[in-house]
C-alpha cells in the first residue's frame, strides 16, 4: 500500500465514517432513548455513532496534519480489474432469476478465465462448462442443496 | 465410581455394531456438511429426523450428534483452503489458518486444526460426564450482566487484532455493532435501519458478511495482479503436510486453553461457538510469546480457536442433557428429536434414561476418534486442492460463496447482500481497515446491547448490577485491563524515550 | 327396475361429493412453506404433518418442508404472496405472521391478502415460578407485585409475543406491575427463572413438564380455556379469578391468493381429514395443543378479531402500529 494512497484514503474513509456516525446519531435520536422499562431502542446506536463520529474525525484530523509528500496516486489499473471483476459477479447474480444459476455462473467463470486471466477461449469454455457442471452435480443432484433456479427449470 | 460404571455400560451400548455404523454415518456426515459453507448441522439433521422414527433411538441420536460434532471438524477446510468460514464457528480459523496455506503450511494447519478438535473434543465429553451437574448449576447463576461482561471482555479483544492503526480496528468494531442492530429490536419491537426493506427486519446474517467480507475481498483483492502466480505454494513431501514436532509443542496452551474455554462458554445458554473461538483465540495471542505475529500465519492461532469450537459441543450439551435447555440452534433440534423420539430431556433424563446418556457419551469418544482417523489422511488430499490453477480455483471459491450464503436462507437478498460485503471487504482490504474486528464487533454486538438493556431492567436501571456480582466485576475488569494494554506499551516507549532525552 | 340409464344416474349422485373434491388434486408435491428455520417451532409441526401425511396416506404426492426464514415471518408471506394462483402451495402460518405486519411496516403481506384454509391448533400456556419462590397462587404474585410496583421481573419473548400479551392484560385488569425482559431464545428463559434471575414466566405446558417433575417449577395457572389433561389441578386464569381473555398463541395454514374455490375446499377438506386421524390426535395430546380446527370462513373471522385484539393490546403497551 503505497503511503500517500493511504493518506488519501484515511481522508476519505475518514468522511464517510463521520457520515455514517451522523446518520446514525439521526436515526438513533427518533428511537426512544430511555424509556420506562430500560434503556430503548435509540440507546446504544446513540453511543456507538457518537463513538463513530468522534474517531472518524480523529482519523481526519491526523490525516490533515500528515499530509507531507504526497506519494504515489492510486493504481487505477489493478483497482479497475478488481471492480470489473465485481461487476461480472453482480451481474452473475442478477441473472439468477432469469438463467439460474448453473449458466450465470458458467458466464462469470468464463468472464474470469478468459477476460481477467487471457486464457485462450477454448480452456475458458471448458473450464466454465466443467465447473458448473461440477456445482450441478455435487450440489444439486448429489448433495439436494437448493441452487438458485431460473426459468430454464434449473 | 457410578461414572466409571455408567461409562462401562454406555460403551458396551456405543460399542453394539449397528451403533458403531450409525457413529460413522454421523461423523462422516457431519464431516461433508462442515466442510460445506453455508449447509450446516441444523438442516442436516432436520431432514435426516423422519429416517430416524424407523432406527432405535440410541443409534439415532449418536448419529445426529455425530453430525453435529462432526461439522466442527470439517468447517476448518475451507477457512483454511480459500478463507472461506465453513460456519460462523470457524470464521476466527480464518485468522491465521488462510495465511499459514498463503506460506505453503495449509498441511500442517489442516492438522493441527484436527488435532486439536480432537484433544478438545474428547476434554469437552470428558467435562460432559464428569461435572454436567456442577457445570449446570453454574451456568444457571450467568445471566445478563455476566453475559455483558463476557462479551464486553471480547470486544476488548478487538485491540489484539489491531495491527496498525487502533483508530481503524475500533472503528470496523463499531461497525459491526452497527450492522448488529439492523433488524427489528427485540425488546420494543422497533425496526432498525431496515431501510424499507423486510428482509432485513430479521437482521443480517453473520455467515452472509463473513464469507463476503473474508472469501469475497480475498479474491477481489487477488484479482488485481494479472501475472500467472501459483495461488499457494503446495507443500511437498509427506513431512510438511502434517505438523511437526515444534508445532505440536508450540500449540500446547492452545489445546489446554481451546478445551477450557470452548466447554466452559458452549455450557452457558447465551454462548456459542463464536465467542468461544473469538475468546480463545484472544487469550492465546495475550499469552503467545510471539503475539505480534498472529494474523500472519501463526500455527496456535488455528489450533486455539479450533480446539475452542469442538470442546463447545461438548459443553452445549450439558444444559441440554441435564436441564432441557437448549443453548443453540442445533442443540434445539436435538431437543426436538429427542421430544420426537418420546425421551425429555431435564434433570431426570440422566438418572432415567441412563443406557442412552452415557451410549451417546461413549459414542463420542468414539466418533472424535474416528474423526481423527477420517480427517488426518484428508488433508494430503485437500492440500493438492491448492494445486489448481488459478483461475479455476477463483471462480470455485467465488461459486462456493454464493451457494453457501444462498443455503443458509434461500434467499437472492442475501446474495445481494454478499455482494455489498465483498465490495466493503475489498475497500477494507484497500483503506487498510483490519476485518478481523468487524465480524467480532457482528458477532458480539447483539448479544452485547441485549444483556446489557436486560442487566438495566433488572436492576432498575442502576449500572451498578454489573460490579456489584462477582463474576461479571471480575471479567468487566479484565476488559478493561486488556483495552489497557497498548496504553502501557506506549507509556513505556513514551518513558524511555523520555529517559534517553533527559 | 333399474335401467342402465337410472343406475348410470344413480352412480353419478353418489359419486358426486367424490368428484367434487376430486375436481382438484395435486399434481406434484406439495410444499408447505414455514417462516422459520429447521427445527423451529413451526418447521418441527410442519415436518410432522409431512409424516403424518405419509402414514396416513392422506395424498397421492408427497408434502414438502420449504423453509424460508427472515423477516419475522414478513419473508415467508411474501413468498406465498407471490406464488399467486399455485395450487400446489400452503404456508403454516403462526400468530407471528398476524403481529408482524401490525408493528412492521416493512411487512406488507398480511393475512388477509392470503387465501385462509384452516386454523389447526390453539397452544395453550401455563404462568410459572421456580419451586421455592413464596407464591403459591397467580394472586399472591399480583399482591406482591402490587406492593413493590416494577420490581418483579418477567422472562419472556418480544413485546409482541404472547408472554407480554398475557402480562399486559393482566396488569390492566389487575392495577399490578412488574417488569418484562425479552430474551431472544426460550432456553435463556428458563435459564433466567431457575437462576433465579427473574421471578416469574408464561410457558409451553410442554416445556415445563421436565422442570415440574423434577421438582425446579411451579405452576401457578394457565392460560386456556379448560383444564389441560396433565395439569388437573391448576386454575385457568379465569377460575383463578382473573378475568382477562385468553388470547391463544395459533398455528393455521393459509394458500397463496388467487386460487380457485374448489382448491380451498380441497385443502380445507384436507385438513379436517388430517386432524380427525389417530396420529394428530396422539400429537396433538403428547405435546398438549388444544385442538382449534376452524374451517376456511371462521379463520377470516378469527383473523379480525385477534388483530383487532392485538391492537388495542399493543397500544395499552405502548407499541406503535403501523396497519
Amino acid at each position: 500500500m503505497e503511503d500517500g494512497t493511504r493518506k488519501s484514503g484515511d481522508l476519505w474513509s475518514g468522511v464517510a465514517l463521520a457520515a455514517l456516525g451522523g446518520y446514525i446519531i439521526i436515526q438513533a435520536r427518533q428511537w426512544e432513548y430511555l424509556g420506562p422499562e430500560g434503556p430503548g431502542a435509540g440507546f446504544f446506536p446513540l453511543w456507538y455513532g457518537v463513538a463513530i463520529l468522534g474517531l472518524s474525525a480523529l482519523l481526519i484530523v491526523s490525516n490533515l496534519r500528515r499530509r507531507a509528500a504526497r506519494g504515489n496516486p492510486i493504481d487505477w489499473i489493478r483497482l479497475g480489474r478488481a471492480l470489473s471483476t465485481w461487476f461480472a459477479l453482480a451481474v452473475s447474480v442478477a441473472l439468477f432469476k432469469p438463467l439460474g444459476f448453473v449458466i450465470s455462473f458458467a458466464l462469470l467463470t468464463y468472464f474470469i478465465v478468459a477476460v481477467m486471466y487471457r486464457r485462450p477461449l477454448a480452456t475458458a469454455a471448458l473450464v466454465a462448462v466443467a465447473s458448473a457442471a461440477a456445482f450441478y452435480l455435487v450440489f444439486d443432484r448429489a448433495l439436494g442443496v437448493p441452487l438458485p433456479v431460473g426459468i430454464l427449470g434449473f | 465410581m457410578e461414572i466409571l460404571a455408567g461409562l462401562l455400560n454406555g460403551f458396551a451400548v456405543a460399542l453394539e455394531p449397528a451403533n458403531l455404523f450409525w457413529c460413522f454415518v454421523g461423523v462422516l456426515l457431519g464431516t461433508v456438511v462442515g466442510i460445506l459453507p453455508g449447509l450446516g448441522p441444523p438442516a442436516t439433521i432436520a431432514m435426516l429426523l423422519p429416517l430416524t422414527f424407523s432406527m432405535n433411538p440410541a443409534g439415532a441420536i449418536i448419529m445426529l450428534a455425530g453430525i453435529y460434532y462432526g461439522a466442527k471438524y470439517g468447517g476448518s477446510t475451507t477457512s483454511i483452503l480459500m478463507n472461506v468460514p465453513g460456519e460462523s464457528a470457524s470464521v476466527v480459523t480464518c485468522l491465521d489458518g488462510y495465511q499459514m496455506a498463503r506460506k505453503g503450511r495449509a498441511g500442517p494447519a489442516l492438522g493441527i486444526a484436527a488435532i486439536a478438535s480432537f484433544v478438545a473434543g474428547t476434554v469437552g465429553v470428558l467435562g460432559l460426564m464428569l461435572v454436567a451437574p456442577p457445570i449446570a448449576k453454574f451456568a444457571l447463576s450467568f445471566s445478563s450482566p455476566e453475559y455483558f461482561a463476557l462479551m464486553s471482555l471480547g470486544l476488548a479483544l478487538v485491540v489484539l487484532l489491531a495491527g496498525r492503526s487502533i483508530v481503524k480496528a475500533l472503528l470496523a468494531a463499531l461497525a459491526g455493532l452497527w450492522i448488529a442492530s439492523v433488524g427489528t429490536d427485540l425488546f420494543s419491537g422497533t425496526s432498525r435501519f431496515t431501510f424499507g426493506q423486510m428482509e432485513l427486519l430479521s437482521g443480517i446474517d453473520f455467515v452472509v458478511v463473513a464469507i463476503g467480507v473474508f472469501a469475497l475481498a480475498e479474491v477481489l483483492v487477488n484479482m488485481e495482479a494479472r501475472e500467472e502466480t501459483q495461488l499457494l505454494p503446495v507443500p511437498k513431501g509427506l513431512k510438511n503436510l502434517l505438523p511437526t514436532m515444534q508445532d505440536l509443542k508450540d500449540c500446547r496452551f492452545a489445546f489446554v486453553n481451546g478445551s477450557v474455554i470452548g466447554f466452559l462458554v458452549g455450557a452457558l445458554p447465551g454462548g456459542g461457538s463464536t465467542i468461544a473461538s473469538f475468546l480463545s483465540y484472544g487469550l492465546e495471542k495475550a499469552v503467545s510469546p510471539r503475539r505480534e505475529q498472529f494474523g500472519t500465519g501463526v500455527i496456535e492461532g488455528v489450533a486455539a480457536p479450533e480446539g475452542a469450537n469442538n470442546s463447545e459441543t461438548g459443553g452445549a450439551l450439558v444444559p441440554l442433557l441435564t436441564l432441557g435447555i437448549p443453548g443453540s440452534g442445533t442443540t434445539a433440534i436435538l431437543l426436538a428429536a429427542l421430544v420426537l423420539w418420546g425421551f425429555k430431556p431435564g434433570p431426570l433424563f440422566i438418572p432415567e434414561h441412563p443406557a442412552l446418556f452415557w451410549g451417546l457419551v461413549a459414542s463420542m469418544y468414539i466418533g472424535n476418534v474416528m474423526l481423527l482417523i477420517l480427517n488426518l489422511p484428508l488433508v494430503p488430499l485437500f492440500a493438492q486442492v491448492l494445486r489448481m490453477p488459478v483461475y479455476v480455483l477463483y471462480p470455485l471459491i467465488l461459486g462456493v460463496s454464493m451457494v453457501g450464503v444462498y443455503s443458509v436462507s434461500g434467499s437472492l437478498f442475501d446474495l445481494l447482500l454478499l455482494m455489498a460485503f465483498g465490495l466493503l471487504g475489498y475497500l477494507m482490504r484497500k483503506l487498510d481497515y483490519p476485518s478481523a474486528p468487524l465480524i467480532l464487533g457482528l458477532a458480539l454486538g447483539a448479544g452485547m446491547e441485549r444483556a446489557l438493556r436486560q442487566s438495566l431492567m433488572m436492576s432498575e436501571g442502576k449500572l451498578s448490577i454489573l460490579v456489584s456480582r462477582p463474576i461479571s466485576a471480575v471479567m468487566l475488569s479484565l476488559a478493561v485491563l486488556v483495552l489497557l494494554i497498548p496504553m502501557f506499551g506506549k507509556l513505556n516507549a513514551w518513558r524511555l524515550r523520555a529517559l534517553e532525552q533527559g | 327396475m333399474k335401467s342402465p340409464s337410472s343406475l348410470i344416474a344413480l352412480f353419478a349422485v353418489l359419486c358426486a361429493p367424490l368428484s367434487f373434491a376430486e375436481g382438484f388434486k395435486p399434481a406434484r408435491t406439495v410444499d408447505l412453506v414455514v417462516h422459520t428455520g429447521p427445527g423451529g417451532g413451526s418447521d418441527v409441526l410442519a415436518r410432522a404433518i409431512a409424516i403424518m401425511v405419509e402414514k396416513e396416506k392422506l395424498l397421492p404426492v408427497r408434502l414438502q418442508v420449504i423453509n424460508k426464514p427472515g423477516g419475522n415471518g414478513a419473508v415467508a408471506a411474501a413468498h406465498l404472496a407471490e406464488k399467486r394462483g399455485d395450487p400446489n402451495t400452503l404456508g403454516l402460518f403462526t400468530g407471528v405472521w398476524l403481529q408482524t405486519p401490525l408493528v412492521s411496516a416493512e411487512a406488507k403481506v398480511t393475512l388477509r391478502d392470503l387465501t385462509p384454509v384452516a386454523r389447526l391448533v390453539l397452544e395453550p400456556a401455563v404462568i410459572a415460578v421456580k419451586a421455592d419462590a413464596p407464591y403459591k397462587t397467580l394472586a399472591e404474585f399480583i399482591e406482591a407485585a402490587k406492593k413493590n410496583p416494577g420490581q418483579l421481573k418477567q422472562s419472556g419473548g418480544s413485546n409482541t409475543s404472547r408472554d407480554n400479551v398475557v402480562r399486559q392484560l393482566l396488569q390492566k385488569s389487575t392495577g399490578a406491575r412488574w417488569a418484562f425482559i425479552s430474551f431472544p431464545g426460550g432456553g435463556e428463559r428458563i435459564a433466567a427463572l431457575l437462576g433465579g434471575h427473574v421471578d416469574i414466566m408464561v410457558i409451553e405446558p410442554e416445556e415445563a413438564g421436565e422442570h415440574i417433575r423434577a421438582g425446579n417449577m411451579r405452576v401457578l395457572a394457565q392460560v386456556s380455556e379448560k383444564r389441560l389433561a396433565k395439569f388437573p389441578e391448576v386454575p385457568t386464569l379465569k377460575e383463578a379469578g382473573f378475568d382477562v381473555p385468553v388470547v391463544p398463541q395459533v398455528r393455521g395454514v393459509v394458500a397463496p391468493p388467487g386460487i380457485p374455490k374448489e382448491n380451498v375446499e380441497f385443502w380445507q377438506d384436507f385438513f379436517r381429514r388430517l386432524t380427525r386421524t389417530p396420529s394428530w390426535q396422539k400429537y396433538i395430546a403428547d405435546n398438549q395443543f388444544e385442538d382449534g380446527y376452524q374451517s376456511a370462513a371462521e379463520l377470516e373471522k378469527f383473523y379480525d378479531e385477534f388483530t383487532d385484539r392485538m391492537r388495542e393490546i399493543l397500544k395499552d403497551a405502548g407499541v406503535k402500529t403501523v396497519r
